[in-house]
């Protein structure tokens, strides 16, 4: 490295190096092409997330009908405003409240039962199970919605038909209000696959010698599961129930595929994303659709947080906290 | 992408201004020679089934080579999307014509399409060919905004293999006909719809032992009405409109009430009508009539694209139509369906899009194709004889069709509301509770329905 004395420099004083460019020299030159290689997600997120979310942040206080494009109008927060006295988005956001209280437990439920399931040394053919248990998640969600209609008929529905073998009666399961959350939470069931895999490495990473420590103790089945498994697997259990929590309030595409996008029966399928999706693309209200995508944001990022605030009394954090 | 595309769009500009620089941008184009490029937008309509995509595809082709200062372009936009496709379309990126679409269609881009009167008068499009009512079908606010190109009445399609396996008559097909001594009435109906319907054992409506929970074959339907109360009410009841003459209160009127009660009863007490789920177990795509498990259906002439025999062995293979009989008013209702085609006011080439819209308005080849009955009368006879082609060695009695044309409903079933497309979703909604619900006092149902669409046109002032 050249050295030069300079007039106020002491002794032991340097030239600092000739400043180079951000991206050249080796470390340059990796950022450069580290950018490179991520700049198709940049660029896709920019385009079709960030500025779609700025524009529909604009349009959320606008009176905004793509018909009537030029007949665009600024409202400012009237759009807000409205969903105080919005009967069918308070109902909406009532349907989707009840639907979550009956789906988040009973899908996190079933998810864990199935990954002890194809976690336990007692089941031949595990790896067959966990396949078929994931394979659901292939199908597409529409086409396996039109399959669970069929399931779920009245008439000769394979469910119904399971129930008459047993001289239960048959059960109209899509077209009741009181049955059509009960159907979509069993439909829910078809996808856990995911769930069940982080469920499954969740209990594959928690030590043996817990266990063995607490058979020593004495420990029954029960007892291992309560003090061993679900406070080792709380991390997984708690990432869990984040995105199922996320995922039921975005619910739509089932919602949809069964009643035309109407809501059916009764509005008691009428979600909160259904409806929003109505207000856009069916009564093109897009500026008050785009207040209600808002609304949707900021509550669930407020549901996540507050998640987060007790997840320090609940979730295992490793060396022996909580 | 909609929204960004949305706020992008050239607000300030107004579609009149917009129009009249375009016309002005296509004169001079046109007389510089240059091409005009013209977008055909298919998706209101029909028009999207696979068989009539190649028919279309091979119109425009033939169109273009015979049209050197045009090209036209087919855009296919599956129905059950085409609206919201359109809508999305319209700040940026708009077509020039959209069609076939239907009277309800309409009332969603009615506000979007070129007045056509003086392009009618000067291409010298010869309005006494078509009949007058149809005409006004496609007058809004003052704008001729449609030449009516096609239109599709009402009747009832009738499986005569099941007649005959009933022991029962056929049912008329001439207005004024009576059947079995009977006048032809919607009570009428019921009579023989409920001996048409049996369950597995073979009991039929009419007897002790008929167990509703077993249907094999049911005397009635309606297919295809799509949860629409309005178009129930005014099969079964008569023409009504659910807006009061002054445009702003919602109405039930007594007829209507009446029809829908038969239509509810049909379904819930007498069974000789499939419910919903009844549906859903024996055709989910809504296709009932083609099952061969439906006796009688009132459709429109639009069916026709959907109950050719099928290869092998079709569950329908004879089948004729009949006239629809008196309703509670004492007239006879054919709830009939309408198509056209539009320019959309944004078009950068009006006249070359009115060029296009005046050759698939006549176009033999894309009417036979939409199972479409044309609104010139001339065309009828060759609309007729093709059928009879397709059909043969069926021979059925078009001429019921024809008779039908004379008893539209006026109001349409499919006519205005106040802030249209939320009250339609609330009649979607009402008309779903009353397929899946049994044991409603109907009345009351309307009545709050009413209140609620009440509310709905109210937003719109």
């Amino acid at each position: 490295m050249a050295t030069a004395p300079g007039p106020a420099a002491g002794p032991l004083a340097t030239v600092a190096p000739p400043r180079t460019g951000r991206f050249s020299g080796p470390n340059g030159r990796e950022t450069a092409t580290g950018i490179l290689f991520v700049a198709p997600w940049i660029i896709g997120f920019v385009a079709f997330s960030a500025l779609p979310m700025l524009a529909s942040l604009v349009l959320s206080f606008t009176d905004f009908d793509p018909r009537q494009a030029d007949e665009i109008r600024f409202v400012g927060a009237e759009n807000y405003a409205r969903m105080l006295s919005d009967p069918t988005l308070i109902k909406a956001s009532a349907v989707t409240l009840r639907f979550a209280l009956i789906v988040v437990p009973l899908s996190l439920a079933f998810a864990l039962a199935v990954a002890l399931m194809v976690n336990s040394t007692l089941l031949a053919g595990r790896n067959v199970f966990r396949t078929l248990f994931y394979l659901p998640l292939q199908i597409p969600i529409v086409a396996s919605t039109v399959v669970w209609i069929g399931v779920l008929n009245v008439s000769n529905g394979w469910l119904n038909l399971g129930l008459g073998a047993i001289g239960l009666p048959a059960v109209d399961w899509l077209n009741s209000t009181f049955w059509v959350h009960p159907a979509l939470a069993i439909m829910g069931l078809w996808g856990i696959g995911n769930m069940m895999l982080i469920f499954l490495a969740g209990l594959q990473s928690v030590p043996t010698e817990l266990y063995d420590a607490a058979r020593v103790d004495g420990a029954g089945v029960w007892a291992r599961f309560r003090h061993v498994t679900l406070p080792m697997i709380s991390p997984v259990l708690f990432y869990n129930l984040i995105i199922v929590l996320i995922a039921t309030f975005q619910y739509f595409t089932q919602a949809y595929v069964i009643t035309n996008g109407r809501g059916d029966p009764g509005g008691e399928t009428l979600f909160f994303n259904l409806n929003l999706f109505r207000e856009a693309f069916q009564f093109y209200n897009m500026g008050y659709a785009s207040a209600l995508a808002w609304v949707l944001f900021v509550v669930v990022l407020g549901l996540t947080a507050i998640l987060f605030r007790t997840a320090g009394s609940w979730v295992y954090q490793g060396s022996g906290e909580r | 992408m909609v929204l960004i595309l949305a706020a992008c769009g050239s607000p300030g500009i107004s579609p009149e201004a917009s129009t009249s620089a375009s016309q002005a941008a296509s004169s001079a184009s046109a007389s510089a020679g240059e091409v005009a490029e013209i977008e055909w937008y298919v998706g209101l309509g029909t028009g999207t089934n696979p068989e009539q995509i190649p028919v279309q595809e091979a119109e425009v082709d033939a169109f273009n080579a015979d049209h050197p200062n045009i090209h036209l372009t087919l855009t296919v936009v599956d129905s059950e999307q085409a609206e919201q496709d359109l809508a999305t379309r319209m700040p940026t990126n708009p077509p020039d014509i959209i069609g076939p679409i239907g009277i309800r269609g309409l009332q969603g881009f009615g506000d979007n399409l070129l007045d056509l009167t003086d392009q009618i008068d000067a291409a010298g499009v010869d309005r006494g060919s078509i009949e007058d009512a149809l005409w006004d079908v496609y007058q809004l606010d003052g704008k001729q905004i449609g030449i009516p190109m096609a239109v599709y009445p009402s009747f009832i399609y009738y499986n005569k293999s099941l007649f005959d396996e009933a022991g029962l008559a056929y049912p008329p097909h001439e207005v004024g006909e009576q059947y079995e001594g009977q006048d032809w009435t919607w009570e009428t109906v019921r009579d023989l719809a409920m001996q048409l319907t049996v369950d597995a054992n073979g009991n039929d409506a009419t007897s002790a032992d008929f167990n509703p929970a077993s249907i094999e074959v049911w005397g009635l339907d309606a297919q295809f009405t799509n949860n629409d109360p309005r178009a129930w009410s005014t099969i079964f009841g008569g023409s009504g409109s659910i807006v009061a003459d002054d445009g702003t209160t919602a109405q039930w009127p007594d007829n209507w009430r009446t029809g829908l009660q038969y239509f509810y009863d049909g379904m819930w007490t007498d069974h000789f009508i499939p419910t919903k789920a009844e549906l859903d177990a024996i055709e989910p795509g809504g296709n009932s009539f083609q099952t061969g498990r439906i006796a009688m259906d009132v459709v429109h002439q639009w069916y026709t694209c959907c109950v050719r025999p099928a290869e092998g062995d079709p569950p329908v293979t004879d089948w004729d139509i009949a006239v629809l009989p008196t309703g509670p008013d004492g007239t006879i209702t054919s709830k009939l369906h309408a198509d056209t085609v539009g320019i959309l006011d944004t078009t950068e080439n009006p006249e070359a899009a009115f060029e296009v819209l005046n050759w698939i308005r006549q176009n033999p080849a894309l009417l036979q194709a939409w199972g479409a009955l044309p609104a010139i009368t001339d065309q009828r006879g060759d609309f007729f004889a093709g059928l009879d082609e397709t059909f043969a060695p069926l021979e059925i009695d078009w001429e019921v069709s024809t008779q039908m044309l004379e008893y539209p409903d006026v109001p349409s079933h499919e006519a205005f509301m106040p802030n249209f497309n939320e009250a339609n979703a609330a009649n979607g909604e009402f008309g779903s509770r009353l397929w899946t619900t049994p044991d409603i006092d109907l009345d009351a149902e309307i009545d709050a329905h009413l209140e609620r669409l009440q509310g709905i046109f109210d937003e719109a002032s």
